[in-house]
C-alpha cells in the first residue's frame, strides 16, 4: 500500500499547510500604518490623496440594485472617485437574502477586504471582530479626518454614546437620520383609507376602539361597493409591524422599538413581553386577527402578494409606506396616516421610531485597510449635506434638477426604473447621513412627511439606539439566553394572536420566560442601559 | 451490500509469503491502483483533511487564530446546547420528522410491486415516466409549488376547499400540518424514483419461480407475498440501512425554506439551528458542536441497525 | 385453478386502477404548472385556471428570455452540469472498476475508507477554508469538484461491474497481453453504457439543482447558477425594514410583481433540459441501477 502512505503524506502535508494559512495577522501591525502614509492624507478639502488609491470594499445590495455591478460605471461612485482620487473596488457585492452567510464565511476565513460597507453587521459582531484585531478603532481618527460625523456627534451625545464600546473604542461608523427628518425614522406609516371612511360615514379613528370599529366595518359594510366581501380591514408585512404600532396604546415602547423599556414612574428598566400591557395589546389583536379583520395569511404572506392586493386597494388600513407610490393602484391615493390611537386607559404614544443612530454596523474598517485615515475620509463626506445631497440624488443636470427650490429626479431616472444606474442607495441604507430635502424615497413624499406631522407629538422623548454596547460576557448572555427568550416571545405573541395558544396559558408563558433566564438578561439589559446614561 | 460480506474471504489470504505477495500483487496490478487514485485522492482532500476541523468543537473559534490555535473550551458548547431551552424541541422534531420518513419507506416497495404487475408495457412505461418526472425539479421550485398551491387565498386547494363550502386552511402556518405537508411533498417528488432500484430487483427475479407457483395454484396475490416480495427484500434491506445511515439528515434545505414563526413548533430541526447559529449568526464553534452531536447519534443509529439487519436477515452493509 | 384466475383478473383491474391513481396525482401538479406558465396570472391565482389553460399568455415566458440573470444562470448551470458530469465519470469509473476486481489487494480496507466518508465530515469552515487554500473560491471548481463523487456511487458502479462483467473475460485478454488500461477502454467501457447512463444522470440532477455550493463559495454574480437565481425569483425575502424602501424609484417592487407573472414559467425553463434527456436515457435504468444488489 504505498499509494496509502503517500496519500497520508500528501493530506498531512496540507493540513500543516492549511494551518499555516489559516493563522493571521496580529494587531501590532496597525501600529505600523505609516506616518508617512497618514502625512499624504489631506485633512481638508479634495482630493482625499494625492496619489490615486484603491479601496477593496465588500458591500450589502438590495434587490433593486440587483442588475447593477458598482465596479461599472454608476454616476455617483464615479464622481466621488474624481472627487477624492480613492478608487473602490467591490470585491463582494452581496444581496441582502444572502448578507449575513457572506459575511460570516469572510470573517471567518475567507478573503477579508479593506471594508465592510452596509453588511449590517451586529454589535455583537463589531465588537467580537474588533477585540479580535480583525476591526480596528476608528476613534482617533474620526477627529481628524471626519469632521462632518464629529460634528454630529457633538451635537447629539446620545449617538456617540450608542457607537463607543465598552473598552471606549469605537469600532464602526454609523448610518444617521437626521434629526429633523422625522418621516424616515418611522419609515413605515400606519394608513387608512379615507375615501371609505368617508363612505362609512366615520371619523378617522383616535382610539383603538374606534379603529375596531372602523375595521368591523369594513369587512361587513362592503366599501368599496361591489357586493362582495373582499376587503382585507387590516394587512400588511407582518403582525409585528402592526403590534409596534399599537404598543404605545398600552403604555408600552417608551424607548422605541425593542424588547426592553423604561418602566412608567421611575428608572427602572422593563422587560415589555410579560407586562400585564402587553397581554392586554395581544388580546386586543387577537380580537382582530379572529374576527378576520386581519388578513388570515399575515403570517407567511410574500410580497408579492401585499403588492397585489395593495394594487387592487383591497386594504382597509395598514401599515406600510406611503401607498401611493408603492400600491399605486386605484386607492393608493386615497390613504391618509394615522397617528398613535389613544388606549383603552388613556396611553397615547408612536413608539416605532428608530433613533437618529439608526444602525451601526454599516461601516467598519478592516486590519488589511492601507490607509483607514483615508477611508474614513472617504466616509465622512458622506455625513456632510453636499455628500448626502451627491449620495442621494447624484448630480444635478446629470440626475436631477431643482424645481422651486425641491430637488427632484429627471422622469426618465425614474420611469426606466433604474435610478440605481445613478445613484446606489435604495434599499442598500448605506452609512452616512439622510435628509429630508435631498431623499427621494417613500418616506420622502408629501403624504409620508404630513403623516409624520401628525405623529410627532406622539414620539417618545427618549429613543435608545436599536442596540446598545455591550462587554464580552454580556454578549455572551445575549447570545445564549437572550436568543432564546428573544425567539421565544416572537413565537408566543405570534401563537396568542393566531389563537394557536389561548391566554390561559400566560402566567405559564411568562414563567417560562422567567425559568429560561430573564433575569440575568434584565441584569445585562440594565447594565448596559446604566453605562449608555452614564458615558 | 453482500458484495461486502464476500469481501472477507477475499483479503483473508494465508499469512506467510504475505510482503512478498502484496509486491508481486501490485507490480502486477499497478494499474488497478492508479484507477483508484483519483478517487481516493478526492476522498483524502475534500473528506479527510477537513476532519481535522472536528476539533473547533471544542475550541473557541477565533478566525485570526485559526482552527488549530484557537482555544479549547472542552465542552462548553455541548452543555449550552443541551442545556438550550430549544433542545428537545430541536432534538424531538427531528427524530419525528425522521421516523416519519422511515414509516413511509415501504411506499416505494409496494408502488414498485404494482407497477410490476402492470402487464401492458406502453403504460407501465408511460406510468414510470410521468412518476419520475417530479424528481428533477429543484427543493427550489418544489417549495415555490407548495407556496403557491397552499396559499389561503388564491391556491388551487383553498379555491377548491372553498368551493366546497368550506374554511381556507392555514396549511403554510400550520404546526399540526408541517410535518405531513414536509413528508408527502417528499414521497411526491421520490416516489418514482424510488422504484426503479426495487423495479430493477423484481426483473432478476427467476420466472420458473413464478411458473412453479402457479403450477401450485398461487394467486397473483400470493405470488407476490411470497415469490417478489422475498426476491427483493435483501435490497430492501440494505437501502433501509442506507437510510439510516442518513437519518438525521432530512432536507434541511426544504424546511427552512418552509418555515415560519408559526409552525417552527414542529418545523425547527437540528439542521436549521445549526444553519441558524454558524452561518447566519457566525457561532461556528457552537455549530460544529451541534453538528458533531448529530453525526454521533447517526453512527450509532447506523451500527446498532447493521447489527440487527445482520442477525435478523443475513443482509447487511458490513 | 378457475377461481384463481378470476380474482387475478379482479386483482389486474385493482392493481391498474391504483396505479392510474397515483400516476395523476403525481402528474396533476405538473400539469398544472404547465398550464398556470401560459394562463393569464389572475386566472391563476383566483382559481379559474385548475388543468387547462385559460387566457392563454406567453407573457411570462417573454418575460423569462428577457431576463439576463436568468439567461446567464442558465448557461453556467449547463457549463457546470456538463464539466461536473465528465470529472464525476472520470473519477468514478476506474475507481468502481478497480474496486470490482478481484485481485486488487487491500479492497475491504478501502472501501472502508470510502464508506467512512457518508457517516462524518469535518463540517462547514473546515472544508470553505480548504477550497480557499486550494484558490478555488469563485470559480467553477468550487462548484463541481466537492462532492465530485460519493460513496453510494461508488457501491453501485462496482456492483454493476461485478455483475456484467465476466472474470473470464478479463482473464482472457490480460494472457493475450492486455494492460489494465486497455481492458478498461477497449471492453469494460463499451460493455458498461447502462450504468454510465445512469451515474450520468444521478449526478447531472444533483448538480443542475444544488445551491448550497453556490451561495456558499461563489461572490461573482456571473457565475450564479440557476437555482441560485430561482431562488431570488420565487421565494421572495422577507423584506428588511431597514433597507428603506424608496417608492419614487424602487425597481424592487417592480420585480415583485414581475416575480408572479414569470413564476411558473420559469419553474417550466428550469426543469426542461432534464426532462427531455431523462426518457432517452431511461431505456438503461432497469440495466443500470443496482443489478448488483439483485442477490441470486
Amino acid at each position: 500500500m504505498k499509494k496509502g502512505k503517500a496519500l497520508f503524506g500528501i493530506s498531512t502535508a496540507l493540513i500543516l499547510l492549511l494551518s499555516a494559512c489559516s493563522g493571521g495577522n496580529n494587531e501590532g501591525e496597525n501600529e505600523k500604518v505609516d506616518k508617512e502614509i497618514l502625512e499624504k492624507v489631506s485633512k481638508t478639502g479634495f482630493p482625499i490623496v494625492e496619489e490615486p488609491l484603491t479601496i477593496k470594499m465588500f458591500t450589502g445590495k438590495s434587490n433593486a440594485n440587483l442588475n447593477f455591478n458598482w465596479n461599472d460605471p454608476l454616476l455617483v461612485w464615479d464622481e466621488y472617485e474624481k472627487m477624492t482620487n480613492i478608487n473602490i473596488e467591490w470585491t463582494e457585492q452581496v444581496l441582502k437574502d444572502n448578507l449575513e452567510e457572506k459575511r460570516n464565511l469572510a470573517l471567518a476565513g475567507g478573503t477579508i477586504p479593506d471594508v465592510f460597507y452596509s453588511a449590517n453587521l451586529s454589535n455583537l459582531d463589531i465588537f467580537k471582530y474588533g477585540k479580535q484585531g480583525t476591526f480596528i478603532d476608528l476613534s482617533s481618527y474620526i477627529e481628524d479626518y471626519a469632521p462632518n460625523l464629529q460634528k454630529f456627534l457633538e451635537n447629539n451625545p446620545d449617538v456617540k454614546k450608542g457607537i463607543t464600546f465598552p473598552d471606549g473604542k469605537i469600532y464602526s461608523l454609523p448610518a444617521l437620520r437626521d434629526n429633523d427628518f422625522l418621516a424616515i425614522r418611522i419609515s413605515a406609516f400606519p394608513w387608512i383609507n379615507k375615501s371609505w371612511l368617508e363612505k362609512l360615514g366615520m371619523e378617522e379613528p383616535g382610539t383603538t376602539e374606534e379603529f375596531y370599529e372602523y375595521l368591523k366595518a369594513v369587512k361587513e359594510k362592503d366599501p368599496n361597493g361591489n357586493g362582495e366581501a373582499d376587503e382585507i380591514p387590516y394587512g400588511g408585512v407582518n403582525l409585528e409591524y402592526l403590534t409596534n404600532w399599537l404598543r404605545g396604546s398600552f403604555g408600552l415602547g417608551n424607548r422605541g422599538s425593542g424588547f426592553v423599556d423604561v418602566a412608567p414612574n421611575g428608572d427602572k428598566t422593563r422587560f415589555i413581553a410579560t407586562t400585564d400591557n402587553y397581554k392586554e395589546l395581544l388580546q386586543y389583536v387577537n380580537k382582530l386577527y379572529s374576527e378576520k379583520l386581519i388578513e388570515q395569511n399575515i403570517f407567511s404572506i410574500k410580497w408579492d402578494q401585499i403588492m397585489a392586493n395593495g394594487a387592487e386597494g383591497k386594504y382597509g388600513s395598514t401599515v406600510f409606506w406611503d401607498p401611493q407610490s408603492t400600491f399605486k393602484g386605484p386607492e393608493g391615493g386615497n390613504y391618509v396616516g394615522l397617528s398613535a390611537l389613544k388606549g383603552p386607559s388613556g396611553e397615547q404614544l408612536f413608539s416605532p421610531v428608530s433613533s437618529p443612530l439608526f444602525s451601526n454596523g454599516q461601516f467598519v474598517v478592516t486590519k488589511e485597510n492601507p490607509n483607514p485615515a483615508a477611508t474614513v475620509r472617504w466616509l465622512d463626506y458622506f455625513y456632510s449635506d453636499e455628500g448626502a445631497r451627491l449620495l442621494y440624488m447624484g448630480i444635478e443636470g446629470e440626475s436631477f434638477e431643482v424645481v422651486d427650490g425641491k430637488y427632484k429626479y429627471f422622469d426618465e431616472t425614474i420611469e426606466a426604473n433604474d435610478a440605481s444606474k445613478f445613484v446606489p442607495w435604495v434599499g442598500v441604507n448605506p452609512p452616512g447621513i439622510v435628509k429630508q430635502d435631498y431623499f427621494s424615497g417613500a418616506e420622502g413624499t408629501e403624504k409620508s412627511l404630513t403623516a409624520a406631522e401628525k405623529i410627532k407629538p406622539f414620539v417618545p422623548e427618549q429613543l435608545w439606539p436599536s442596540e446598545f454596547t455591550y462587554t464580552e460576557d454580556e454578549n455572551k448572555t445575549l447570545s445564549t439566553i437572550g436568543a432564546d427568550i428573544e425567539k421565544y416571545v416572537k413565537e408566543m405573541t405570534d401563537k396568542f394572536v393566531s389563537g394557536d395558544v389561548s391566554f390561559d396559558e400566560w402566567d405559564k408563558y411568562v414563567k417560562t420566560i422567567e425559568d429560561m433566564g430573564l433575569e440575568k438578561y434584565m441584569e445585562v439589559k440594565t447594565e448596559a442601559y446604566n453605562r449608555f446614561q452614564k458615558n | 451490500m453482500e458484495i461486502l460480506e464476500k469481501e472477507n474471504n477475499v483479503v483473508a489470504p494465508t499469512v506467510h509469503y504475505k510482503t512478498s505477495r502484496i509486491k508481486k500483487n501490485f507490480s502486477a496490478n499497478w494499474q488497478l491502483y492508479v484507477f483508484l487514485s483519483p478517487a481516493l485522492l478526492y476522498f483524502m482532500i475534500f473528506h479527510y483533511i477537513p476532519m481535522y476541523g472536528v476539533q473547533i468543537a471544542f475550541k473557541e473559534f477565533y478566525a485570526n487564530l485559526g482552527i488549530t490555535g484557537s482555544p479549547w473550551v472542552g465542552f462548553e458548547h455541548f452543555t449550552r446546547f443541551f442545556d438550550s431551552y430549544y433542545f428537545w424541541r430541536l432534538l424531538k422534531n427531528t427524530l419525528v420528522l425522521n421516523v416519519y420518513g422511515l414509516i413511509l419507506f415501504p411506499v416505494p416497495i409496494i408502488f414498485a410491486l404494482m407497477l410490476n404487475e402492470v402487464k401492458n408495457g406502453a403504460a407501465k412505461k408511460w406510468a414510470q415516466t410521468l412518476t419520475y418526472a417530479p424528481h428533477f425539479i429543484s427543493v427550489v421550485v418544489v417549495v415555490g409549488m407548495l407556496v403557491a398551491f397552499l396559499d389561503p387565498v388564491t391556491g388551487i386547494v383553498n379555491n377548491t376547499i372553498v368551493k366546497f363550502g368550506g374554511e381556507p386552511v392555514l396549511f403554510l402556518t400550520d404546526a399540526g400540518l408541517f410535518r405531513h405537508i414536509f413528508v408527502w411533498s417528499g414521497q411526491w417528488q421520490s416516489l418514482g424514483w424510488g422504484t426503479i432500484i426495487y423495479l430493477a430487483a423484481l426483473a432478476g427475479v427467476n420466472p420458473e419461480l413464478h411458473e412453479a407457483a402457479r403450477v401450485d395454484g398461487a394467486t397473483r396475490m400470493q405470488r407476490i407475498i411470497h415469490v417478489n416480495i422475498p426476491a427483493i427484500i435483501p435490497t430492501v434491506v440494505i437501502l433501509f440501512i442506507l437510510n439510516i445511515g442518513n437519518f438525521m439528515q432530512v432536507g434541511f434545505e426544504k424546511v427552512l425554506l418552509l418555515q415560519n414563526s408559526l409552525n417552527s413548533e414542529t418545523s425547527d430541526i437540528i439542521q436549521t439551528f445549526v444553519y441558524q447559529a454558524g452561518l447566519l449568526e457566525g457561532q461556528y464553534s457552537f455549530a460544529a458542536a451541534i453538528g458533531l452531536f448529530e453525526s454521533v447519534i447517526n453512527i450509532v443509529l447506523l451500527i446498532t441497525v447493521n447489527q440487527i439487519a445482520r442477525k435478523v436477515s443475513d443482509n447487511s452493509l458490513w | 385453478m378457475r377461481n384463481s384466475g378470476l380474482s387475478d383478473r379482479t386483482f389486474g383491474i385493482i392493481n391498474g386502477i391504483g396505479v392510474l391513481l397515483i400516476t395523476i396525482i403525481i402528474t396533476y401538479p405538473l400539469i398544472f404548472v404547465i398550464s398556470a406558465s401560459i394562463s393569464d396570472p389572475t386566472a391563476v391565482n383566483t382559481g379559474k385556471m385548475w388543468l387547462w389553460p385559460v387566457d392563454i399568455t406567453f407573457a411570462g415566458f417573454e418575460k423569462v428570455f428577457e431576463n439576463k440573470a436568468i439567461w446567464v444562470g442558465y448557461r453556467n448551470t449547463i457549463f457546470y452540469t456538463i464539466v461536473g458530469t465528465l470529472i464525476h465519470l472520470f473519477v468514478l469509473l476506474p475507481c468502481a472498476y478497480a474496486l470490482s476486481r478481484k485481485e486488487l489487494m487491500g479492497k475491504k480496507i478501502i472501501l472502508w475508507i470510502i464508506l467512512f466518508t457518508m457517516l462524518f465530515n469535518g463540517g462547514l469552515i473546515p472544508s470553505y477554508l480548504l477550497v480557499k487554500n486550494l484558490n478555488m473560491l469563485n470559480t467553477m471548481w468550487a462548484i463541481v469538484i466537492p462532492g465530485v463523487v460519493g460513496a453510494w456511487s461508488i457501491l453501485v458502479a462496482k456492483s454493476f461491474f461485478e455483475q456484467t462483467i465476466p472474470d473470464t473475460l478479463v482473464e482472457a485478454s490480460k494472457i493475450d497481453g492486455a494492460t489494465d488500461f486497455q481492458i478498461f477502454r477497449r471492453i469494460v467501457l463499451p460493455l458498461s453504457l447502462p450504468i454510465i447512463a445512469v451515474m450520468a444522470l444521478f449526478h447531472a440532477v444533483a448538480l443542475w439543482n444544488q445551491y448550497f455550493n453556490a451561495l456558499i463559495y461563489l461572490t461573482d454574480e456571473n457565475k450564479f447558477p440557476l437555482q441560485l437565481i430561482l431562488r431570488q425569483i420565487l421565494i421572495l425575502s422577507q423584506f428588511d425594514a431597514s433597507s428603506g424602501v424608496g417608492g419614487v424609484v424602487d425597481s424592487y417592487i417592480e420585480q415583485v410583481k414581475a416575480a408572479s407573472l414569470i413564476k411558473y414559467a420559469v419553474i417550466i425553463v428550469s426543469a426542461l433540459p432534464l426532462l427531455i434527456v431523462y426518457p432517452f436515457l431511461q431505456r438503461f435504468f432497469v440495466k443500470g441501477v443496482l443489478i448488483g444488489s439483485v442477490k441470486e
